[in-house]
């Protein structure tokens, strides 16, 4: 399905390229396999010639026959030998032609690869990944199937081409009649791509209904049971089920009626081809053999043509596959360095100066920011959504360029800064922890592969005597399933965590998951947390209020302004944005709420 | 061992097997099936007709009589004559393939979604929901590929394949051993391919797996990627795979250019050249009869063509049958026990040294005991992975106890008519579902009258009112359309009204939702204070407030109870529930800060 709509929506990255341009491009991938390419249309030109020879020859011997020649034999083990050629050049040609393609996909697939992972998240931000990761690999599966079923196509063209040529040498008039044929199949052929598109969307639609209601009962099963509501869900799943059925059956009903229409045409061409081939042999003008030579001719003439019409969308999906591919791979990057300096080690100063920044045009998340965090400063970030926390977090690890001013570390200017080795030195645990398929040790080792086991043992037992390690079944060697899914928020943010305690690295940035944790695994993230603010500068967007007094210093933003900052109680004496701030977000965490919560409720709720 | 849900359905196919599940559901149309065989069979008939009308012309017109072109004509008009009728006949046939195939994946998607329904929870919760989907649409879908095409190519192709056999005679009877030479032959080669390409499509299909797994790894995983600076060994990474894939592929084409039924054809008809040269040397067989066979052996050429195709699709269509049939047969539901006890609960709850596993898996609960008196409010606290969620699950006998027992007033859950049980007990998942209705349906799910006043009292028991009325449409709002979308919050107190609406004795609600505002965790303290009153409640919190105002407050470590009590008892006994307050301790200054 998604193959189908795929090439329907475009994204904002996507342009045009000349037709010119797309084969060009198309050609020079190939032209790194120039010898395995020439092999392969060595064959193309045996297996077509073959193909042509074989019935012109078939005919030659009917008419040695009827002659009562002596050459038949030596035709006949021409035909063998032909047979033994087709066999073998055709095997070269499927061969070399699988080897050129899979080698052209494969070298577009890490082409596509590269640029896509080479690109700025902001480039994600727009675009899903998912429709990205189709780009990669259906995509580019796409172009490859196209250019083995364009190859097969070309194959049989030149085929027919030679067949012409041997055709013409026996009857001009005859090869003008069949080719006058051509056009019948042509027709027929585009007729039903065009019914079967009709259909074939009315059926695919009938199809997303029922998947849809499915997805829904599968999913909610669970309360269906618990109200014991099976009947109602069932009735309303067998409704969609008969009209997706007569729906489908219509679209199989239009799509059965292509065969026999062409089986008629072809008769009908066939039948041409006999009265006229007779009328021009009792003329005298064809010898019977050659005759012959037409009728096999019918056949073979055909089916090219009907595999062109037919496929000839296909064709044009593949090329508009080429397109997406080259789009990825062309998209330009926003972020770009003007140096590549290598600070040797980093102290983790970060100054900004008269900042501005906007994601998109005209909506300015921070204008004329300055802000200097010394080195081995733990700095907290407060303020509603949108008050432009997370963005300085994402200037400071370049993730996003910004639009003036400068951003300093360490003195240098940030775009100075050869920007593998700048991200090295920083830690980052953003708000949704990933992890990559594998074991708990590998995502701890991830970034740090020359850590020992031992040390990620000691430090893993380091934060709260290893009790987090007690719900993993096999401790440190838990498989952690796809993107982490078999741990929990907690765990993975713990993991993360670790990672980053490993890693040791001069700056920090926690992005802190807001999603519920259990009691018991918060207060051992709050432990490496500890740990970690200990050893880095630290930039923390906290949502926890342990977080946020953990800090030396709480930064109070609202609408991309500093407007506010110092410690928890200096700011809560001031009764400013951050009391308010406190209010909204973090009371509920207070001890004294806790306490009291019993209390309050009993007197509301009387 | 009866299904939790039976539906009356006419489809009753044979389960012992893929290849008699299919014949059974072949076997439900044979007026189709008929119509099918008939068709195919005379569709190739009729095209083996052909060559004999060929030859005819070909002796007519070297006869270079009066008669001739006459003869031609007749010859032409036949052949035209006979392909409109096959055509209409592969209508027929056609047509019949298609009512099957599309019956095939109504009959069987039926069937299948019944037997899901019928599944009790136990099997559903170990079922991951994308599993269940990928087999009610691409492996139904694959059962009605394996018909139309599969089947119907196969069937037609085969019969293309006999007919040279059966008509050569008629020229000739010796002409008939060039044909049964190539059909054995081509049979065999067939055989031996389908067999060997298999495994190189499945590696092919691994690989590609392989490579997109991880291809959509680091692309969402782009910001540690990117953090951790390990591009460079990311992309060498993904070129490694995107090799595999590469080679896989090529191992494919090389193994279907070798392909051998083409040289097998070429060779035939070198054969069957020489034979009739030979008849018609002997002067056994005229000109037309050299003639009629070639054009005869040609024949072949369509099952050549088409035969590798149609055979995988069969071959998939097989594998398809085998994975619907495993959840078919997939043997779950607990015994329900209809004749059990059916009182009304008063909410005592008795865990009795409960030790439980999934499957062979070491013990996810082990010698759980405490107890829970009628209209207590219990919290269950631990890390993810405790077990408190199995806990949470043996209560209404999702899953059954490996020793010990559970009572719930006094009576063993087993000796409970698991209906009644069930009507009383209800459980607020962590993972709210709501249906896409209308929220006053969603709420008054399971009632078969809908009354309004009494969804709007459920919704203002559970705070959820204010914010449904302030939704354009109100209760009238259907979920998930139009980009409606509810917070977690919102859907736990819409489930909360859900649950007002049947007012069970036993409620059971794992709150794991979060809340991000102090305003939004008053609401959801509120509702569910409101919603644990009057009856017995188990709460699986995270909440720390909550926890303080449970009567009684079960610790989870491992699987084990490692300590339980009220709060003060807690502080006492456990080191880690004392390490979690112990945090809050530190910041005495908050308590001057929250006097509101």
């Amino acid at each position: 399905m998604a193959a189908i709509f795929g090439g329907l929506q475009s994204d904002n990255y996507d342009r045009r390229y000349s037709d010119a341009y797309l084969f060009r491009r198309i050609g020079a991938y190939m032209s790194s396999h120039k010898a395995l390419v020439a092999l392969g249309l060595l064959g193309f030109l045996l297996v077509g010639i073959a193909r042509a020879i074989r019935p012109v020859w078939i005919s030659d011997a009917v008419d040695e026959l009827v002659r009562g020649g002596d050459f038949l034999q030596f035709v006949i083990l021409a035909l063998t030998v032909i047979a033994v050629v087709e066999y073998a050049s055709n095997y070269v040609r499927r061969r070399f032609t699988v080897i050129v393609i899979g080698r052209i996909v494969a070298q577009m697939r890490k082409d596509c690869f590269a640029a896509a992972i080479e690109h700025d998240l902001a480039f994600y931000d727009e675009q899903k990944s998912g429709t990205v990761i189709s780009r990669v690999t259906s995509d580019t599966q796409e172009f490859g199937d196209v250019m083995l079923l364009g190859s097969d196509v070309i194959s049989q063209f030149l085929t027919v081409i030679i067949l012409v040529v041997a055709l013409v040498s026996y009857s001009l008039e005859l090869t003008a009649i069949l080719l006058l044929t051509t056009p019948m199949v042509v027709i027929a052929a585009l007729f039903f791509r065009y019914l079967a598109r009709i259909v074939t969307r009315q059926g695919s639609r009938a199809m997303a209904v029922v998947n849809d209601n499915i997805q829904e009962s599968v999913a909610g099963i669970s309360v269906a049971k618990n109200f014991r509501q099976e009947q109602m869900i069932y009735g309303e799943f067998s409704l969609v089920n008969n009209l997706s059925y007569r729906v489908n059956l219509r679209k199989g009903f239009v799509l059965s009626l292509v065969f026999p229409v062409m089986g008629v045409l072809s008769a009908l061409a066939l039948s041409i081809i006999i009265w006229f081939g007779a009328n021009a042999v009792f003329a005298g003008a064809l010898t019977a053999g050659a005759w012959f030579l037409f009728i096999q001719a019918v056949d073979r003439f055909w089916f090219p043509f009907m595999n062109l019409s037919s496929f000839w969308s296909q064709f044009q999906q593949g090329l508009s596959a080429a397109e997406r591919i080259f789009a990825l791979i062309d998209a330009e990057n926003t972020v770009l360095q003007r140096d590549n300096l290598k600070l040797k080690s980093l102290a983790g100063r970060i100054q900004f100066e008269d900042v501005a920044f906007e994601y998109n045009r005209g909506e300015t998340v921070l204008r004329d920011f300055n802000l200097d965090i010394k080195p081995g400063e733990n700095v907290a970030f407060v303020g509603h959504t949108g008050a432009g926390k997370s963005s300085i977090a994402k200037l400071i690890t370049r993730y996003y360029e910004f639009q003036a001013g400068r951003i300093l570390i360490d003195g240098q200017d940030i775009r100075s800064l050869d920007i593998t080795a700048f991200r090295s030195n920083l830690g980052i645990v953003p708000q949704q922890p990933f992890l990559f398929s594998g074991s708990v040790l590998d995502n701890i080792r991830y970034g740090n592969a020359a850590v020992s086991t031992d040390e990620i043992n000691e430090i893993a037992m380091s934060i709260g005597q290893g009790e987090w390690l007690d719900s993993l079944p096999d401790g440190l060697e838990t498989d952690v399933g796809e993107r982490g899914a078999r741990l929990s928020m907690g765990q993975r943010q713990l993991v993360s965590l670790l990672r980053v305690l490993l890693q040791k690295p001069s700056i920090f940035i926690l992005d802190e998951a807001t999603a519920s944790i259990d009691p018991f695994t918060e207060s051992q993230i709050q432990d490496a947390i500890v740990l970690i603010l200990a050893q880095s500068t630290s930039i923390l967007i906290a949502h926890r209020l342990g977080t946020v007094r953990s800090a030396d210093r709480i930064i109070v933003l609202r609408e991309g302004e500093i407007i506010e900052e110092g410690d928890h109680d200096a700011l809560m004496r001031n009764g400013g944005h951050y009391a308010e701030l406190y209010n909204t977000y973090f009371r509920h965490q207070s001890l004294v709420y806790v306490e009291s919560a019993k209390d309050k409720f009993a007197q509301a709720g009387d | 061992m009866a299904a939790e849900f039976v539906v009356d359905s006419p489809i009753n196919s044979n389960h012992r097997s893929p290849l008699l599940f299919i014949l059974s559901h072949i076997l439900r149309h044979p007026v189709a099936a008929i119509i099918l065989l008939i068709g195919a069979f005379s569709n190739a008939f009729l095209a083996g007709i052909v060559p004999g009308f060929v030859g005819d012309a070909f002796d007519a017109i070297l006869l270079m009589n009066d008669e001739s072109l006459r003869l031609v004509l007749n010859s032409v008009l036949l052949i035209m004559a006979s392909q409109i009728l096959r055509s209409v006949l592969q209508c027929m046939r056609n047509f019949a393939a298609e009512v099957f195939a599309q019956r095939f994946e109504r009959d069987i998607r039926d069937e299948l979604y019944a037997s899901l329904l019928g599944k009790s929870m136990s099997y559903h919760d170990l079922q991951p929901v994308g599993e269940i989907m990928a087999r009610v649409t691409n492996d139904v879908r694959e059962m009605n590929l394996m018909m139309n095409p599969g089947i119907n190519l196969v069937l037609g192709a085969n019969m293309f394949l006999i007919m040279p056999a059966l008509y050569a005679p008629f020229i000739h009877p010796q002409l008939i051993i060039v044909p049964m030479i190539f059909i054995v032959s081509h049979l065999a080669v067939q055989v031996y391919f389908v067999r060997r390409m298999h495994p190189i499509a499945q590696e092919v299909r691994a690989n590609f797996g392989r490579m997109n797994a991880r291809l959509a790894e680091a692309l969402e995983g782009l910001e540690v990627v990117k953090g951790a600076a390990t591009e460079a060994a990311e992309i060498s990474r993904f070129d490694g795979l995107a090799d595999r894939v590469r080679d896989s592929f090529i191992d494919q084409g090389e193994f279907e250019a070798r392909y051998l039924s083409p040289v097998l054809f070429g060779l035939t008809v070198v054969a069957a050249l020489i034979h009739a040269a030979a008849l018609y040397g002997a002067g056994q067989i005229g000109e037309g009869d050299v003639v009629a066979y070639l054009v005869l052996i040609n024949i072949f050429q369509f099952p050549v063509f088409i035969s590798l195709f149609s055979s995988s699709r069969i071959a998939s269509g097989y594998a398809s049958a085998d994975r619907i049939l495993e959840v078919i047969n997939a043997k779950t539901g607990l015994d329900q026990n209809p004749n059990g006890y059916r009182g009304r609960i008063r909410g005592d709850i008795t865990f009795d040294n409960v030790d439980f596993s999934y499957g062979d898996d070491e013990h996810v609960l082990s010698g759980v005991s405490f107890t829970v008196r009628p209209g207590q409010t219990v919290a269950i606290v631990g890390q993810t992975g405790a077990g408190k969620s199995t806990l949470s699950k043996l209560i209404n006998r999702i899953y059954d106890v490996d020793s010990g027992r559970i009572l719930v007033d006094g009576v063993d859950l087993r000796d409970w008519d698991l209906q009644a049980l069930c009507s009383q007990i209800s459980i607020i998942e962590q993972d709210i579902f709501l249906f896409s209705r209308s929220v006053a349906a969603n709420i008054a799910f399971g009632r078969d009258e809908v009354d309004m006043r009494r969804i709007v009292d459920s919704a203002e028991a559970a705070q959820a009112h204010d914010f449904i009325a302030s939704f354009p449409a109100g209760y009238d709002t259907v979920i998930g359309q139009r980009g409606m979308t509810l917070s977690g919050g919102q859907r736990q107190r819409l489930a909360l009204a859900r649950a007002f609406q049947t007012d069970p004795p036993i409620l059971i609600l794992d709150d794991s939702t979060s809340a991000i505002d102090s305003a939004t965790e008053d609401k959801i303290q509120r509702a569910i204070w409101s919603a644990a009153r009057g009856r017995t409640t188990l709460l699986i919190t995270h909440r720390l407030s909550q926890i303080r105002w449970a009567d009684h407050i079960v610790v989870l470590r491992r699987g084990r109870v490692v300590a339980q009590g009220a709060h003060e008892e807690l502080l006492e006994t456990s080191q880690s529930y004392r390490h979690i307050f112990d945090r809050y301790q530190d910041y005495p200054a908050s308590q001057s800060a929250a006097g509101d």
